[in-house]
């Protein structure tokens, strides 16, 4: 993980708000994304996540507050001067154009001499892997084959900042995980801001530096994604990256930097209070990743703490197995993956099993 | 599957009953023979020649050219204007207004023209070839409007968004991404208004204060039997240049909604 602290501001939102008529969209956003990073805004459909990509390339006016790109304000700046460009959920493939007049359209006011532009664009169509495609029509390609083309036009122009709008949501899963690998390289090697805008984790987790996870226009969290992940600051973002389970939990005392606790089906716990993020008033619940729970076979002892529990459903992967588990003999059930190495059989249901745990792992919702 | 030769039986006599008739016009334009009536009396050209020699129906037919390129121009200009807005912006009344666009699709076109009649004359304006235009675009607009909305819809609005992004303006993102891309939609729109206005008649009838035009003067010539011949030549004419016209156009929109990359949702043809 880079850390992107010492780079400089690429764009600052300073309370931004947009009105569709009545409908709230942007309910105050602020914060900052880093020259050079890849950034990616994560919600589920509905969020403000397109929206908000779509205020920084200019297609829609914010209703108020402040867009900053490169510290200039963007208040009085046309799509068409940003120093942004976009790649679209479409692709938007001009489609009575070829490849390289797709590639080079941005370039029709460029001085450059006729030579020039038509290096320029066979550059950028190596870039992009599509070397000897420029005389192809546009509507003859592949859904893959246009998004490297959507890539290379909007690439060309060399933007501060690249808007990726859902760009592999049309793409089948192989291609997918293919082009994630390849968009990171690219955003490596051209060194330009990325932003990416997704409703698939998974997606943010791999490919991004930092995330701001969005729910009904606002932001939940900005975090890198290992802080995402491991220590989410609300039930909901906790909920919407990855699998949690919860457990209904009491707050016995709280003093200093330790909060103990009373976890149903874990007994007493105590946690550091940075395990515990601001409070949001609702009833205390203790969250775990299914990948911190692990069943321990035979003689095995925990290296922390232990539960005994319940197999209740098996759930077969190839090279993982899931287990549902009631633990200590209450109603709370726990989803836990197992790897599927060499010796360690996947076990049935009804079996009475021990499960080790560990304390740091808990993350404390209130 | 059953057969069932009643509903056979009945789409072959509906089909007779349509071209039939249409059919029984290049026979009679060939034949050699003043009356029309079978038996066949034998091949000529005569009637052709004689349809040609007509003074009168060349200036019917100038003038019906004359109008249908105006009528057809000034019915597509309009109609790009309604359907851009209508596919593209929101605003108040937009449903009752498309809908009175659309409207004289569905009015009795005799309505339309006795109104129009009245209007004009109780305005004091000459009845000539321009107010034959004026009330053919009433009719032909919510044509235009039909066939440009289909293409302009068909049209992603990202290709727009994607070509200012890329640092065009709205005016030449309108001459380098929307026109070519509606093109074909337009070239329809011409084809088929020019199609409605040049063998419309209750208008011109109406409104062309007796001006040779060229569907009113074909229902004058009616009335001398010695001149059905080279006038059914002159509707084989007419029938084979429609036909051209028509199947020209719907070529053109099939290959605007397939060069937008668009589904075809049914078009005239």
């Amino acid at each position: 993980m880079t850390t992107t602290d010492d780079r400089p501001t690429m764009i600052e939102f300073k309370d931004v708000h947009k009105y569709y008529g009545d409908y709230h969209a942007l309910r105050g956003i602020n914060g900052t994304i880093k020259a050079g990073e890849f950034f990616s805004l994560l919600g589920p459909s509905g969020c403000g996540k397109t929206t908000l990509l779509r205020t920084i390339a200019g297609f829609e006016d914010i209703s108020s507050g402040v867009i900053m790109i490169d510290g200039k304000d963007m208040a009085s700046v046309a799509a068409n001067t940003r120093p942004t460009n976009m790649v679209f959920q479409s692709y938007a493939i001009f489609p009575h154009m070829s490849v390289e007049e797709n590639v080079g359209f941005g370039l029709r006011k460029d001085p450059r001499s006729k030579d020039e532009k038509a290096a320029a664009v066979a550059e950028a169509l190596g870039m992009v892997g599509l070397k000897g495609f420029g005389k192809r029509a546009a509507h003859a390609l592949s859904g893959g084959q246009r998004q490297r083309v959507a890539l290379a036009r909007a690439l060309i122009l060399k933007p501060k900042v690249l808007l990726l709008d859902e760009p592999l949501s049309a793409l089948d899963k192989k291609m997918r995980e293919h082009m994630q690998v390849e968009l990171i390289k690219l955003q490596r090697q051209v060194g330009i801001t990325f932003i990416l805008v997704t409703h698939d984790q998974e997606e943010a987790l791999v490919m991004s530096d930092r995330i701001a996870v969005m729910f009904d226009g606002e932001i939940a969290q900005l975090a890198d994604p290992e802080t995402l992940y491991r220590r989410p600051a609300t039930k909901k973002v906790a909920d919407f990256i990855g699998t949690m389970n919860f457990i209904p939990a009491t707050i016995l005392s709280e003093a200093g930097d330790k909060v103990e606790i009373e976890a149903k089906g874990l007994g007493r716990v105590a946690l550091d209070i940075a395990q515990a993020p601001t409070p949001a008033g609702e009833d205390p619940v203790v969250g775990l990743r299914p990948e911190t729970l692990t069943l321990l076979y035979d003689d095995q002892k925990a290296p922390e703490r232990e539960t005994e529990g319940v197999i209740d459903e098996v759930i077969y992967f190839g090279d993982m197995t899931y287990y549902d588990v009631y633990l200590g003999g209450t109603d709370v059930e726990v989803r836990l993956s197992m790897r599927n190495v060499p010796g360690r059989p996947v076990l049935d249901v009804g079996t009475k099993v021990r499960v080790a745990w560990s304390p740091s792992a808990l993350v404390l919702f209130r | 599957m059953k057969k069932a030769p009643i509903l056979k039986g009945y789409t072959l006599f509906y089909l007779l009953f349509l071209y039939g008739p249409i059919l029984l016009l290049p026979i009679f334009a060939f034949n050699d023979s003043k009356v029309v009536a079978f038996p066949l009396k034998g091949l000529t050209l005569n009637w052709f020649a004689e349809m040609a020699a007509d003074q009168n129906l060349r200036t019917a037919a100038k003038n019906s050219l004359i109008i249908a390129f105006s009528v057809s121009s000034i019915s597509t200009i309009l109609g790009i204007f309604a359907a851009r807005a209508s596919v593209r912006y929101n605003f108040p009344g937009k449903a009752p207004i498309m809908g009175m666009i659309m409207l004289p699709l569905v009015l009795p076109e005799m309505i339309v023209a006795m109104a129009l009649l009245v209007v004009l004359l109780s305005l004091g304006i000459q009845l000539s070839l321009f107010t034959v235009i004026v009330g053919q675009v009433l009719i032909c607009t919510p044509f235009a409007v039909a066939i440009l909305t289909s293409a302009f819809q068909s049209l992603d609005r990202s290709l727009e968004e994607a070509s200012l992004d890329l640092g065009e303006t709205a005016v030449s993102t309108f001459r380098l991404i929307v026109l070519p891309l509606v093109m074909p939609g337009i070239m329809a729109s011409f084809l088929i208004c020019f199609t409605i206005s040049f063998d419309e008649f209750i208008i011109a009838n109406f409104l062309g204060s007796g001006k040779p035009i060229l569907s009113v003067y074909i229902f004058g010539q009616f009335r001398f039997p010695a001149k059905v011949p080279s006038m059914l030549a002159l509707g084989t004419v007419l029938v084979l240049f429609s036909i051209i016209l028509l199947g020209f156009a719907e070529y053109m929109r099939r290959r605007g909604i397939a060069k937008a990359g668009g589904k075809d949702s049914g078009g005239l043809l």
